[in-house]
């Protein structure tokens, strides 16, 4: 399942760029991230529980920051597995001044399998786009706050 | 398969239900006819810690017809208003869409109010209460209110209810003498959720289009009110190219997703055909009326 698309946030491209280097931005944005542990430079133990309504699952796996090219590119790689199946997902940042802010553009492969990927195919792409949504959300209110 | 553990209540009063909401909050699940919730909790995708089976509260259990509106209780099953004269002759796109949800066994034990709960993407009846403009009325801790159907509807399978706001009615407005009605829905077998579906009411006036709704289902996160296809059509007389007009805006208006059962771009195109057909259908029926 490949999902694109590009957010404009309202900071410079090198502020962008160290806040989604931090981790502490991170387990604040990444929707339904509970538990975020470095287990070495740009790689990190994560515990997700996602989901929407009723229908939550929570997953354990390792989220990787590779690919670096300061301060412009980066590609970010998640791995996890749950009762309710495994999710495999890497997404490619780039990042470009834009006036005073930054255009973000985005692009992800995610692969969800198991029983979630069964009986929730029909809203998968939807609520990965949603889930895309809310972390650039909380990312654009955190950068207008502190800007 | 079988469900995780879960705590089990069954209240007697709808004010018990609201207090035993209140005290879980998002932990606790109502369970009405179950057809959604049972199944998503035996694959142990749903984990409610706690059950508040409303099943036992007879004073849900309605159907009636007040002052112009379909009032449906939160326990009246889906057969009953498949099978009613009122909903027949009040809201009969409610009839005919209700014909087309799932299978009459599911439709024997599923509620009317528990689909607008669950508020699946490519539900009929979300869409229905959408095309209509209706509402529900919730009852809380706070008291109760009523909330409009584009106000209810937020997301996939995410409505603007709070977990402590029991839904007890819906509220169908019925549908003004000489209204022509359609439902129409593309799925690949027969019970399946629709790849696309269209509620259509259309009302004439000297020979000209009085008032246009077209509400659609299974081509966004919620249902979708198409206002600029209805407005291009106010006004016009009806023609083969005026709903050849408002399918092409319908499918400008829409932005479904895809899947391994439909990709985005031929829902898309069936969400015109749909409404052309709709329309086509409705109009006929319009005129039969007038």
């Amino acid at each position: 399942m490949k999902l694109e698309g590009t957010t404009t946030l309202p900071a410079p491209v090198e502020t962008v760029w160290k806040t989604i280097n931090d981790p502490e931005a991170l387990r604040r944005c990444t929707p339904g991230l509970t538990e975020l542990t470095a287990t070495g430079p740009d790689a990190y133990a994560a515990t997700l529980t996602i989901g929407i309504a009723a229908v939550k699952g929570t997953y354990k796996g390792t989220l990787t920051i590779t690919d670096k090219r300061a301060p412009t590119h980066c590609k970010i790689l998640l791995e996890g597995t749950g009762g309710a199946g495994f999710m495999k997902g890497e997404g490619v940042l780039d990042l470009e001044p834009e006036g005073t802010g930054t255009l973000v553009k985005w692009a992800g492969d995610m692969q969800v399998g198991g029983l979630i990927a069964g009986v929730g195919q029909r809203m998968l792409g939807g609520v990965g786009k949603m889930l895309v949504g809310q972390f650039f959300k909380c990312l654009e209110q955190q950068l207008g706050s502190g800007a | 398969m079988k469900p995780a553990a879960f705590e089990y209540h069954a209240p007697d009063t709808v004010e018990e239900a609201v207090a035993l909401l209140d005290a879980h909050g998002d932990q606790a699940k109502v369970l009405a006819g179950g057809q959604s919730l049972v199944p998503l909790m035996n694959m142990r995708l749903a984990r409610p810690a706690v059950i508040v089976d409303i099943n036992r509260i007879q004073t849900l259990n309605y159907l009636a017809e007040d002052g112009g509106t379909l009032a449906l209780g939160a326990l009246c099953r889906q057969r009953a208003a498949e099978r009613s004269a009122l909903v027949a002759r009040h809201c009969p796109l409610l009839g005919d869409a209700l014909a087309l949800v799932g299978h009459a066994q599911i439709r024997n034990r599923g509620t009317v109010v528990g689909s607008l709960a669950h508020a699946d993407p490519a539900a009929e009846l979300c869409a229905v209460l959408a095309t209509l403009g209706g509402t529900v009325t919730a009852v809380g801790p706070q008291g109760t209110r009523s909330i409009p159907a584009d106000e209810l509807f937020v997301s996939y399978l995410t409505t603007s209810l709070d977990p402590r706001e029991l839904l007890t009615e819906a509220r169908f407005p019925a549908l003004p003498r000489g209204t022509g009605w359609a439902w129409k829905e593309i799925a690949r077998r027969h019970g399946d959720f629709a790849l696309a579906g269209v509620g259509v009411g259309l009302a004439l006036r000297g020979g000209r289009i009085a008032e246009a709704r077209i509400g659609l289902t299974g081509v966004g996160a919620t249902p979708v009110r198409a206002a600029r296809a209805e407005r291009s059509l106010v006004g016009a007389v009806p023609s083969d190219a005026l709903w050849e007009a408002a399918a092409e805006a319908v499918r400008a208006e829409v932005e479904p997703d895809g899947d391994i059962h439909a990709s985005a771009e031929y829902r898309r195109h069936i969400a015109g055909v749909l409404t052309r057909r709709a329309l086509a259908e409705a109009l006929t029926r319009a005129r039969e009326a007038a």
